[in-house]
C-alpha cells in the first residue's frame, strides 16, 4: 500500500519528462498516454483502499526539503484522492484522440506535459500531512492550470482573462497562507496532528480570524459568489479535457481545504460560522444558477453551473457547522456526508458535461448551442451520456445528484429541532435549494433540448459525426458512475460516514437516516419496470412530418431557440441581470416603416462596476499615498533605517 | 395485511385517476348548463389511444418515444409515497416528500425534453412555459410541506397523515391554515389546471401543457394523459393526506376499509366540485402574472414555516 502510493505519487511527477521525450513518435506518445491512464487507474486502486478498507499510508520528504514536508492517507484524504483519480482517467482516455487531433507541435507536448503535474500537485494537496506541503501544492495547482490555459493561445483578451485568474488564485492563496501561519505559536512544525491540538487549545478571536481567512481564501478558489469573477472567464478558455479537470476536480480542492481547516483542524465554531457559509452558499446557488440560464455557450454556462454547485457544497457544510455549534453530531454528520457527496458527484457530472461539451467542439467546430440541435440522432452515445449528466447535475431521483441533494434537505428538515433562529433559517433553505433545484432543472431542459434534439440549426450540426471510441468509452464510464451512484448510494455512503466520524466524533448515523439508500434502488426498481413494461408494449409506429400549421414545411429557423426558451425566467429575474439593450432603427426617425433594425443586447455582472472598482480605486489611492515616503533622498533612507532600528530595539526591550 | 393495503390504494389511485378527471369535467359541465360526457370518457379516451398508432416525427430522435414512458413511470413511482386508505404508504421515510417532489420534477424534465423533441415551435414555446411554472412552484411545494411536517414533528408524509389523524379537527393552527393555503395554489400550478394553465384549450397563445403534448397521438399521447390525471388525483390525495386524512383506517379491517373508500370518494368528490366552481368562475392568468401568483404561493409558505416557531 505504503509502496504503491509512492510510487503513484512519483510517477506523476516522471511522466512530464517522458511526454517530452516521446513527442517525435506518434508510437511513443500513445504508450506514453497509456502509462498515465494506467497510472491514474492505480492511483485509484490506492484511494479506493484507503477509502473502503481504511489503510494509511505516509510518505516522509522532510529529508530533502528546508521545511517539514510530508504526505500521508487519511480516509478524507483518500476519498479526494479516489475523487481524482476516478475523474481523472476518464479525461486522459478523452483526451488521447481530442489532443491529436487538436493540438499538434509544441502545445500538445506542452499539454501531455502539464496534465501529470496539474493532477500531481493536486494529489500533493489533498494528500498533504503538513502545511508547507499543502501550500507548495496549492501554489503548483494555480501555476500548472494557467500553463495549460495557455495551451490554447495568448491573445490579448486571454491574457487579460488569465491574469484575472492568476491575481486572484493569489490572492486567495495568501488568505490561506495567513491561514495556516495563525498555526505557528502552538504547533511550529506545522504538520497537521500538532496543528490538530492547537487548533482545539486556540482562543475564540483567533479561530474566528482563522475561519475567516480560510473561508475567504478557499472560497476563492471555490468560486463563491462574489469572489468567482474569475471562474466563467477560465475554465471556457482552457481546451475541453482541462476545463472538465478544473471544474470537476480543482475546485474540490478548495472543498477540501475548507473541510480540513474548520471541521478536522478547528473542529467547528460559532454558529454564526455556519449562517455565513450557509448564506455564501444559498447567494452562489441561486446568482450561479441565474447566470447560467442567461448563456448560450455552452462551456461558460458550464462553469456557471460550478458556480451554482459549489453553493449547494457549501449549503451542506453551513448546516454541518451549524449543527456542530449547536451540539447535535448526527445531524452535522448527515449535511457533511450531503456535502462530500455532492463534491464527488458534481466532480463526475460536471467533467462528464465539459467532455460531452469537448466532444460536440470535436464534431461541429461550435460551443454555441444555437448553432446546434438534432445532435442525438447523429451523436447517439455522447447524446445519452450527456443526457445522463444533465438529469444528475439537475438532481433527478435515480441519477447521483439526487442522492446528496436528498441528504442537505434531509439535514435542512432536522434544523427544526435546534434552538431558535436556526430552526427556522435551516427549514426555510430548503425552499433555496428547490429554486436552485427548479432553475437548473429548467436550464438543462433548454441545454439538452436546444442542441441535442429538434432539428440542427447549422450545416456543421448537420453533418456531425460521432467521436471515437476512446472519447465515448470516457464518457459512457462517467455515466455508468452518476447511475450507479443514483440508484445504490450505500457503496460510497457507508466509507464517507466512516470517514467524516474521524473527524466528526459522535453517534454513529442512525439506521433511519440510511434507510434512504435502501429505497432507492425500489423505486429505480418500479420506475425501470414500468418503462420497460410501455416500452415495449406492442405499438406500431409511424413516421411523419411535424405538423406546421398547414404550411409547406417546417425548418430549423421556427424552432425556439436558447434565448427564447430564457426569455420567460430571464423576464422574472430582470433585476439580477439588468441588461443594457440597444435598439438602433434605419433611417433614424423612421418608426414605422424601416429598412433595418438593429438589436443588442449585453449583460454585464454588476460585481466589476460596485464590488471590485471601489476596492481597486482604494488600493490605487493607498499607493500613491505610500509613494510619499519614496522621496529619492539618501538622507530620508538613512533616517527610515535609523527608526526602524531604533523601534527593533525598543520593541526587543519592551514586549 | 397493511402491506396489501398499501399497495391496493396506490393502485386505487392510479386506476381512479381518469375518473377524477372526468368528473372534475362533468361537474363543469353540469355548472355552465351544458349536457358534458360522461364521468367514464377519459377512460374511453386512453383505450382509443392505446389501440392506435405513434406518430413520431421524422427529424425526432429515440427520446421522442422514451419521454412519455419515463413521465409515467415517474409519476406511478412518486404515488408510492401517498398514504390514501390508511395512514401507511407503500414506501415512507423521513424525507419521503423530497423524493416524491423530486419524482414529479423528473416526470416534467423529460415531457420537456419530448416537447422539444419534436422540432416545431410549440413545443419549444410549452416547455419554456412549463420551464417558468415548474420552477417557481417547487420551493412553496417543499416549504408547505415542511412547515407541516416541523408542526407533526414527523419527516415522512404517512408520519405527517397519523398524526393528523390523532388531532382535534376542530384545533386548526396557523400553520396549517398557511401552508394548505400555499399548497392549494402549488396543485393548481403543477396541475396545469384555471388560472395558471388551461387544460381544455387549444389557442397556440395560451397553452402551457397542451402545447407541449401538441406532437403526440397514440399510446404516446394515451401514457402522457394518463401520467397527467395521475398527477392530478396525486396532488389532490396529497392534500387530503396533509390537511384532512380524518377517515383513514387506523387497523385494517373490512368495516375500516369500507369507511376508508367511502372517506376518499367523498373528499375526491368534494375537491372535484371545488376544482370545477373555481374554473367556472374564474379567467385564466395572463403568463407574467403566474409569477406573481407563485409568488403569494411562496409566501404564504415562508410564513407558514415562520409560524412554526410560535408553534413550539
Amino acid at each position: 500500500m505504503e509502496i504503491a502510493f509512492q510510487f503513484f505519487v512519483a510517477s506523476l511527477f516522471v511522466l512530464p519528462f517522458a511526454a517530452v521525450a516521446a513527442q517525435r513518435s506518434r508510437m511513443a506518445r500513445a504508450v506514453v498516454t497509456t502509462a498515465f491512464f494506467v497510472v491514474l487507474v492505480a492511483g485509484a486502486i490506492v484511494a479506493a483502499r484507503g477509502f473502503w478498507a481504511g489503510e494509511a499510508a505516509v510518505w516522509d520528504l522532510s529529508a530533502f526539503a528546508p521545511f517539514p514536508f510530508a504526505l500521508a492517507l487519511d480516509r478524507l484524504s483518500a476519498f479526494f484522492l479516489l475523487l481524482i483519480c476516478v475523474v481523472a482517467a476518464p479525461v486522459t482516455l478523452f483526451s488521447g484522440p481530442y489532443v491529436e487531433r487538436h493540438y499538434g507541435g509544441a502545445p500538445r507536448t506542452w499539454l501531455w506535459a502539464l496534465l501529470p503535474l496539474f493532477l500531481g500537485s493536486m494529489v500533493v494537496v489533498v494528500t498533504a500531512s503538513t502545511a508547507f506541503a499543502f501550500l507548495f501544492g496549492w501554489e503548483l495547482i494555480t501555476l500548472f492550470s494557467a500553463g495549460l490555459i495557455l495551451v490554447d493561445g495568448d491573445s490579448d483578451e486571454r491574457r487579460h482573462n488569465l491574469f484575472i485568474y492568476l491575481l486572484m488564485m493569489h490572492a486567495g492563496a495568501a488568505a490561506v497562507v495567513a491561514a495556516f501561519l495563525l498555526f505557528l505559536p502552538g504547533a511550529p512544525g506545522l504538520g497537521f496532528g500538532a496543528m490538530r491540538a492547537a487548533g482545539s487549545a486556540m482562543s475564540p478571536v483567533m479561530k474566528n480570524a482563522l475561519f475567516l481567512l480560510a473561508f475567504i481564501g478557499f472560497g476563492a478558489k471555490a468560486g463563491l459568489i462574489p469572489l468567482h469573477l474569475w471562474l466563467p472567464r477560465a475554465h471556457p478558455m482552457a481546451p475541453s479535457p482541462v476545463s472538465a479537470l478544473m471544474s470537476g476536480v480543482m475546485l474540490k480542492t478548495a472543498i477540501y481545504g475548507f473541510v480540513r481547516i474548520t471541521f478536522d483542524l478547528l473542529g467547528g465554531g460559532p454558529p454564526w460560522w455556519g449562517y455565513v457559509v450557509l448564506a455564501a452558499g444559498a447567494v452562489s446557488g441561486v446568482l450561479g444558477v441565474l447566470y447560467a440560464i442567461a448563456e448560450h455557450d455552452l462551456k461558460r454556462l458550464l462553469a456557471y453551473h460550478s458556480v451554482e454547485n459549489i453553493g449547494i457544497i457549501y449549503l451542506g457544510l453551513g448546516a454541518a457547522l451549524l449543527f456542530l455549534a449547536h451540539g447535535a453530531p448526527t445531524w452535522a454528520t448527515l449535511a457533511l456526508l450531503g456535502a462530500l457527496l455532492h463534491t464527488l458527484n458534481h466532480a463526475l457530472f460536471k467533467s462528464l458535461l465539459f467532455l460531452g461539451a469537448g466532444a460536440i467542439g470535436h464534431s461541429t467546430h461550435t460551443l454555441d448551442i444555437e448553432e446546434l440541435g438534432g445532435l442525438q440522432k447523429l451523436m447517439p452515445v455522447t447524446g445519452a451520456a450527456f443526457l445522463i449528466g444533465c438529469c444528475s447535475i439537475v438532481g433527478l431521483p435515480l441519477f447521483n445528484g439526487f442522492v446528496s441533494e436528498w441528504m442537505i434537505f434531509r439535514s435542512f428538515l432536522a434544523g427544526s429541532t435546534l434552538a431558535d433562529p436556526a430552526s427556522v433559517l435551516l427549514p426555510m433553505m430548503t425552499g433555496v435549494l428547490a429554486l436552485i433545484g427548479g432553475l437548473a432543472a429548467a436550464c438543462f431542459a433548454k441545454v439538452y433540448g436546444v442542441a441535442f434534439l429538434g432539428r440542427p440549426r447549422s450545416a456543421e450540426a448537420e453533418h456531425a459525426v460521432e467521436v471515437p471510441l476512446p472519447m465515448r468509452g470516457a464518457m459512457a464510464i462517467l455515466a455508468a458512475f452518476c447511475v450507479v451512484i443514483g440508484v445504490a448510494p450505500a457503496i460510497v455512503l457507508n466509507p464517507l460516514a466512516a470517514a467524516i466520524q474521524t473527524f466528526v466524533p459522535g453517534t454513529p448515523l442512525l439506521h433511519e437516516q440510511l434507510r434512504f439508500a435502501h429505497v432507492l434502488p425500489w423505486i429505480a426498481v418500479a420506475v425501470a419496470a414500468l418503462m420497460l413494461l410501455t416500452m415495449f408494449a406492442r405499438t406500431a409506429v409511424r413516421l411523419t412530418a411535424t405538423w406546421a400549421c398547414g404550411l409547406p414545411k417546417l425548418d430549423s429557423r421556427m424552432q425556439y431557440t436558447s434565448t427564447a426558451f430564457s426569455k420567460p425566467l430571464r423576464t422574472v429575474f430582470a433585476q439580477v441581470y439588468r441588461p443594457t439593450r440597444v435598439v438602433e432603427v434605419t433611417p433614424a426617425g423612421e418608426t414605422y416603416f424601416p429598412t433595418a433594425i438593429s438589436y443588442r443586447s449585453a449583460r454585464t455582472t454588476s460585481y466589476e462596476r460596485l464590488l471590485y472598482r471601489p476596492a481597486l480605486n482604494v488600493i490605487v489611492a493607498g499607493a500613491h499615498i505610500l509613494r510619499r515616503l519614496q522621496t529619492g533622498n539618501i538622507q530620508i533612507y538613512l533616517l527610515y533605517i535609523f527608526l526602524a532600528l531604533l523601534a527593533l530595539m525598543l520593541g526587543m526591550r519592551f514586549a | 395485511m397493511t402491506a396489501a393495503i398499501s399497495i391496493l390504494q396506490a393502485l386505487l389511485l392510479i386506476v381512479a385517476a381518469p375518473l377524477v378527471r372526468g368528473t372534475i369535467a362533468r361537474l363543469k359541465a353540469i355548472l355552465q348548463n351544458r349536457r358534458g360526457a360522461s364521468v367514464w370518457r377519459p377512460y374511453a379516451d386512453l383505450l382509443k389511444l392505446l389501440r392506435k398508432e405513434d406518430l413520431v416525427p421524422t427529424t425526432a430522435s429515440p427520446v421522442f418515444r422514451v419521454a412519455p414512458r419515463a413521465v409515467f413511470a415517474a409519476t406511478v413511482a412518486a404515488v408510492l409515497f401517498v398514504p390514501v386508505l390508511h395512514a401507511a404508504a407503500a414506501l415512507s421515510l423521513a424525507g419521503d416528500f423530497i423524493i416524491l417532489v423530486y419524482l414529479l420534477a423528473l416526470a416534467r424534465f423529460f415531457l420537456m425534453l419530448g416537447a422539444m423533441d419534436g422540432g416545431s415551435s410549440f413545443g419549444g414555446m410549452g416547455a419554456s412555459r412549463e420551464a417558468l411554472v415548474s420552477t417557481l412552484a417547487e420551493a412553496p411545494f417543499l416549504l408547505s410541506i415542511t412547515a407541516v411536517a416541523i408542526v407533526a414533528r414527523e419527516m415522512s408524509l404517512s408520519g405527517i397523515a397519523r398524526w393528523s389523524l390523532a388531532q382535534d379537527p376542530s384545533r386548526i393552527s396557523a400553520v396549517h391554515v398557511l401552508a394548505f393555503a400555499a399548497l392549494a395554489l402549488v396543485a393548481i400550478a403543477e396541475t396545469g389546471r384555471i388560472p395558471v394553465d388551461n387544460p381544455t384549450t387549444h389557442l397556440e397563445l395560451t397553452m402551457i401543457h397542451e402545447a407541449m403534448v401538441l406532437e403526440y397521438s397514440g399510446p404516446s399521447l394515451a401514457w402522457i394523459e394518463w401520467a397527467s390525471s395521475v398527477k392530478l388525483s396525486l396532488v389532490l390525495a396529497l392534500l387530503v393526506a396533509l390537511f384532512m386524512p380524518w377517515g383513514m383506517m387506523a387497523s385494517p379491517s373490512a368495516l375500516g376499509m369500507a369507511l376508508a373508500i367511502a372517506a376518499f370518494l367523498l373528499k375526491f368528490v368534494l375537491l372535484a366540485a371545488v376544482v370545477a366552481v373555481g374554473e367556472s368562475s374564474i379567467a385564466k392568468l395572463r403568463m407574467y402574472l403566474v409569477p406573481d401568483f407563485l409568488g403569494v404561493a411562496s409566501a404564504l409558505a415562508i410564513l407558514a414555516v415562520v409560524f412554526t416557531a410560535v408553534m413550539r
